[in-house]
C-alpha cells in the first residue's frame, strides 16, 4: 500500500472507532451537566444495539433500526432519569443496575427471538450509510455546544448541574430538566449501539459493547463536561485504539500494546489536572424543598 | 452439566450434548442435563448430580476445575470428567485437546492456498491455550513454506466483535489473504469482513463453521467434544478403570479440519493429499506440533 492509502485507512480506522464512543459521551455529558451521572452509557448502548438489530431485521430497513436503537436508549435512559429524580436513588447504583439489566434481557431476548444464546442471525446493515452516523456525531457535538453555550434553555440545563435549587427558585422544575436531559442522553448512547450493530456489523452478540460505555464515561470526564471537549476525547481514544490495532504484532508485546489507549489516557489527565471542574451539583438528588415555594 | 454458554452455543456445549446423545442412544442409558447460569452454581449442579446414580458425570468446561475437585474428593466411588482442564483425582477423567496439531493443518492449508504468500492469525486473547493455536498454524505454514509471512494480532477479548472485524480488515490491507480466526464470538467479525472481498479466505475454528459465509470460509479447525464424552461414556459403561487423562488429537478424530463442502474449488485434489500426508507424519509423531512461543522458536519444518 502507499502512503497515502495507508493514511486513508488509518483515518478511515478512526473514524470507525471514535463514531459509537463519540455517541455516547455526548449523550454522558448532556446527563451531567444536567446533574445526573450516567454509568449506564454501556447499558444504554446495549439495549440500543440489540433493539436496532431486531427492528432492522423484522421491518428489512436498516435506518428503522436505527430509530429503535434511538428509541431504546431512551427508555433506558428515561428509566434512569426516573430512578435519579422521581425515586431518589444513588445514581451510580442505578446505572450499575440498568447496565446489568440491559445485558441481561439482551440475552435473555435474543434466545426468545432469534431462538439462539450467543449472536443473532444477520441482519441489513447501514452499509455505506453509516458514514452518514460518523457526520452525525461530529454535528451532534456542534449542535449541543451550541445549545448549551448560547440558547436560555441550555442554560437552564447548566444550571440544573451546578445550583437547582436557583433554577426552582426561578419557576422551573429542575428535576423535569434532569429526566428529559437523561432520556435525550440515552438516545445518543443508544444510536451509538446501533452504529455498532447495524452501522459497522449487521448483527447483535452478547457483550459487543465490549465497555465502549466505560471508555465514553472517561471521555465526559476528559472532555471536561463539554460537548466538543468529549468529541475530542472521543477521537483521542479513538486514535490510540486504531493505532493500537495496527501496531499490534510488530516486536511490542500485545498486552503492551493494548494497554496503550488508557496510558495515554491516564498521561493526558495528569497533563491537563486542575484544569477540569464537574458540575457542582453532578450525582447529587435534588429535593423540593417546601420552604423554596 | 453445561458451562454458562449453555445448551443451543452451537459450539462447544451443544457438542457435548451431542456426544452423550449417542452414548444414550448407544447403551440405551439416559441423560440428565443441568445447566450453569454462572460460575455459582457449578458446585450446587455437581453436588446434586453426585447424589444420584449416574454411571458418569460431565463437567463441560475448564473453569468448573476447581470446584469438581472439591466435589469429587467427598465422592470417591462417583466417576466424573473434565473437558479442556485437568483435574488430578483418582476419580476423575480430564480430557484436553491438541488444538495445535489441528492449527498445523489449518497453517499448512493457508499456506499453499495463499496467493500473496502472506496469512495471519487473529487471536481472542493472549492466553496459553490461544498460543496452541497460534504456535501450530505458524509451524504449519513453515512446514509448507518457510518465506509465507504470517502476521499475529489478538482482538484481547472473545465478544467484541467489531474489534474481531476490524483487525481482520487491518490484515487483509496489509497483504494476508488468509486469516485463522480463533477468538470466539469476535471472530464473527472476521467472517463479516470477508463477506465482501473476493480472493480472500477465513478460517473458521471449535466448530463448523464453513456454512456462516458458504465459499470464503475456507476450512474450520473443528473440535470435537462429542467424540471426547463419547469415548468417556463408553469407558464408564464398560467399568474401566476411573480417572487418567485423555488427550484427544488427530490420531482419534478429536481435532479435524472440516470437510471443504464450500472450497473444494480452491483446495484442490493434490492440497488434499498433502494435508493427509502431514496428518499422517503428526499422528505418527514424524512432525512434533509446537505448542508454545518457545517450541516454535526452535521448531524446523520435516521434508516429507
Amino acid at each position: 500500500m502507499t502512503i497515502a492509502g495507508v493514511i486513508g485507512a488509518f483515518v478511515v480506522l478512526l473514524a470507525i472507532k471514535t463514531t459509537p464512543i463519540a455517541f455516547a459521551a455526548l449523550g454522558g455529558t448532556l446527563g451531567e451537566r444536567s446533574g445526573v451521572i450516567n454509568i449506564g452509557l454501556e447499558g444504554m448502548m446495549t439495549a440500543g444495539a440489540f433493539a436496532a438489530v431486531v427492528a432492522s431485521g423484522a421491518t428489512g430497513v436498516p435506518w428503522l433500526g436505527a430509530v429503535a436503537g434511538v428509541v431504546a436508549g431512551a427508555a433506558f435512559g428515561a428509566l434512569l432519569g426516573v430512578l435519579a429524580t422521581r425515586v431518589r436513588v444513588d445514581q451510580i447504583v442505578a446505572g450499575t443496575g440498568i447496565n446489568l439489566f440491559a445485558l441481561g434481557s439482551a440475552a435473555f431476548l435474543l434466545v426468545l427471538v432469534y431462538g439462539q444464546p450467543g449472536a443473532s442471525k444477520t441482519v441489513p446493515s447501514l452499509g455505506n450509510g453509516s458514514w452518514l452516523l460518523v457526520a452525525l456525531a461530529f454535528a451532534v457535538a456542534l449542535a449541543l455546544h451550541v445549545f448549551l453555550v448560547a440558547t436560555p434553555a441550555g442554560l437552564r440545563l447548566r444550571a440544573c448541574g451546578e445550583n437547582p435549587s436557583a433554577v426552582a427558585a426561578a419557576g422551573i422544575d429542575p428535576l423535569r430538566i434532569r429526566l428529559l436531559a437523561v432520556t435525550a442522553g440515552g438516545a445518543l448512547a443508544g444510536l451509538g449501539g446501533a452504529y455498532l450493530s447495524i452501522g459497522e456489523l449487521n448483527l447483535y452478540s452478547d457483550g459487543m459493547i465490549a465497555g465502549r460505555g466505560f471508555i465514553a464515561l472517561a471521555a465526559v470526564i476528559f472532555g471536561r463536561w463539554t460537548p466538543l471537549g468529549a468529541m475530542g476525547a472521543a477521537l483521542f481514544f479513538g486514535f490510540f485504539e486504531a493505532l493500537q490495532f495496527v501496531l499490534q504484532g510488530s516486536s511490542i508485546p500485545s498486552e503492551a500494546m493494548q494497554m496503550l489507549p488508557y496510558v495515554a489516557a491516564i498521561v493526558a489527565l495528569v497533563a491537563f489536572r486542575g484544569r477540569a471542574r464537574a458540575p457542582a451539583a453532578d450525582g447529587i438528588p435534588y429535593e423540593r424543598n417546601i420552604e423554596e415555594f | 452439566m453445561t458451562d454458562v454458554g449453555g445448551l443451543g452455543d452451537r459450539s462447544f456445549n451443544d457438542s457435548a450434548y451431542a456426544g452423550m446423545q449417542r452414548a444414550a442412544r448407544d447403551f440405551r442409558g439416559f441423560i440428565e442435563v443441568l445447566q450453569s447460569r454462572s460460575a455459582a452454581d457449578y458446585q450446587p449442579n455437581l453436588t446434586a448430580l453426585s447424589n444420584g446414580r449416574y454411571d458418569a458425570i460431565f463437567a463441560i468446561g475448564f473453569l468448573m476445575n476447581e470446584d469438581l475437585a472439591a466435589v469429587a474428593g467427598l465422592h470417591p466411588k462417583q466417576r466424573y470428567a473434565i473437558i479442556d482442564a485437568v483435574v488430578d483425582r483418582p476419580n476423575v477423567t480430564s480430557v484436553t485437546f491438541k488444538e495445535q496439531d489441528g492449527s498445523f493443518l489449518a497453517g499448512a492449508l493457508a499456506a499453499m492456498v495463499s496467493r500473496t504468500h502472506d496469512i495471519a492469525f487473529l487471536g481472542g486473547m493472549d492466553i496459553p491455550l490461544l498460543r496452541k493455536f497460534e504456535a501450530g498454524f505458524i509451524a504449519g505454514a513453515r512446514e509448507i513454506d518457510p518465506r509465507t509471512v504470517v502476521r499475529v494480532k489478538y482482538v484481547g477479548s472473545f465478544d467484541d466483535v467489531a474489534a474481531g472485524k476490524e483487525l481482520a480488515n487491518i490484515l487483509y490491507d496489509s497483504g494476508s489473504d488468509i486469516i485463522f480466526a480463533a477468538a470466539g464470538r469476535a471472530g464473527l467479525g472476521a467472517m463479516d469482513a470477508v463477506k465482501d472481498r473476493s480472493g480472500d479466505y477465513v478460517i473458521g475454528v471449535d466448530s463448523n463453521q464453513d456454512a456462516l459465509v458458504p465459499g470464503k470460509v475456507l476450512t474450520s479447525m473443528i473440535k470435537r467434544v462429542d467424540v471426547a464424552v463419547y469415548r468417556v461414556a463408553v469407558a464408564a459403561r464398560r467399568h474401566a478403570p476411573l480417572g487418567g487423562h485423555l488427550v484427544l488429537g488427530l490420531r482419534d478424530d478429536g481435532i479435524a479440519l472440516s470437510d471443504f463442502r464450500y472450497t473444494r474449488a480452491v483446495v484442490r485434489p493434490q492440497m488434499r493429499k498433502r494435508l493427509e500426508a502431514i496428518r499422517a507424519a503428526i499422528v505418527d509423531s514424524r512432525i512434533v506440533v509446537p505448542f508454545t512461543r518457545e517450541g516454535l522458536a526452535t521448531f524446523t519444518p520435516t521434508p516429507l
